[in-house]
């Protein structure tokens, strides 16, 4: 370090030298001896160099710290005024991305859905029993007792195909085709009327739609018992449905000594505000 | 003694603020001795050809230059003294600026 010091102090001493003007007091030939001496103390340095440049470092590191920090600033000041703009531009572009993004991940979690749907009821084993087509509902009229799905006659749906829930369960047949739309005709609609039995039993009959998701089991001989909670599946017969399509359960028994046959009032297996995806049955 | 004791706080902050401050500007890394060397060539040009203000600039300057880059300590004490010559050189034979001379002259 002692020599250091002393290289550094002859340096000055050599520049101070040089400004007090001795040197155009002196000759060339000492003016040339004077600049190799200098040369050869600054190369000398070099010698020292780590040992030099560590001490410059160790004094200048705060003020450089410093430095560093508000230059930094200043910069980013700088560089976020010429970057809005581009900032600007980018935000656009990512909101759109965004946008896309989510119709995207809607669209997966649509397709999630119906494939779980599916796989549902692919354990049920639909697909072996009928040909069917997945649909989407789109609109419910609940007072009209109709759905509308998002499958039409481009679609191969045609009037009058069932229409029934993974679960196996009626919902009701194709009323109305549209191109790529369909009205489903709930099975509790007043125009519906098709043949059904309670499950394990020989007890057939109608079932006719009331309205308002209502449904009832006519023309039950008197002599049948029934009771309530049993299970009304569809019957081949009259060829509006496959059979053992699950309707509904028995809610209330209504017998009259004046009619011939006694009435039972069904409650829907489906669940209208549930329903959200339906298989139509292509073809039993 | 007083000017050579300026010099060196003047080229030591000048350093210092080109190597830690413009090192985060386009124009402060690509040319990180552009401003020694702008005022070196300022020293020569305002003091008379003659005096050696503008050699020991070119000392100072190049002498933190070399402290603060890679290079062996006397690399840019060799450019800018370089530079130096050249210019007093340019001034000493082709040039005359009457004004600017006494402007440091005056200082003394």
């Amino acid at each position: 370090m002692g020599i250091n010091k002393n290289l550094l102090y002859a340096f000055f001493y050599l520049a101070e030298i040089l400004y007090n003007g001795v040197i155009m007091r002196i000759s060339l030939k000492n003016k040339i001896l004077i600049a190799i001496i200098g040369v050869l103390v600054i190369l000398s340095l070099n010698f020292f160099q780590k040992e030099v440049k560590n001490i410059f470092y160790l004094i200048s590191s705060p003020i450089q710290k410093g430095l560093w920090q508000i230059g930094e600033r200043v910069s980013n000041f700088f560089e976020t005024i010429s970057e809005i703009k581009n900032l600007k531009k980018e935000n656009k572009e990512l909101k759109l991305k965004i946008q896309e993004l989510l119709a995207e991940n809607a669209a997966l979690k649509e397709l999630k859905k119906e494939n779980k749907i599916l796989r549902r009821a692919l354990d049920i084993g639909l697909e072996k029993e009928f040909k069917l087509a997945l649909a989407e509902v789109i609109g419910k009229n609940i007072s009209q007792d109709s759905l509308i799905i998002n499958r039409g006659f481009e679609d191969g749906i045609s009037k009058g195909m069932p229409v029934i829930t993974e679960q196996k369960t009626l919902v009701g047949k194709i009323s109305q085709v549209y191109k790529n739309f369909s009205e489903v005709e709930l099975s509790s609609n007043k125009n519906s009327s098709f043949d059904a039995k309670i499950l394990n039993s020989d007890i057939q009959g109608i079932v006719k739609g009331k309205g308002n998701l209502k449904l009832f089991l006519e023309f039950i001989p008197q002599k049948k018992e029934i009771k309530e909670g049993a299970s009304v599946v569809t019957t081949a017969l009259g060829g509006i449905f496959p059979e053992s399509l699950l309707v509904g359960e028995i809610k209330e028994i209504k017998k009259s000594d004046i009619k011939p046959f006694q009435q039972a009032e069904i409650e829907p297996a489906f669940d209208l505000e549930e329903i959200e995806t339906l298989f139509i049955i292509t073809n039993f | 003694m007083r000017k050579i004791f300026f010099l060196i706080i003047f080229f030591y902050i000048l350093v210092l603020f080109q190597t830690s401050f413009l090192i985060y500007f386009p124009f402060g890394w690509q040319f990180d001795w552009i401003i020694i060397l702008i005022s070196i060539i300022f020293i020569n040009l305002l003091e008379r050809p003659k005096n050696y203000l503008g050699y020991l600039s070119a000392i100072i300057g190049g002498f933190f230059l070399d402290i603060f880059s890679k290079n062996f300590i006397g690399f840019h004490i060799l450019i800018l003294m370089s530079f130096t010559i050249f210019i007093k050189f340019i001034l000493k034979k082709y040039i005359s600026l009457p004004i600017w001379r006494n402007i440091l002259e005056t200082k003394k």
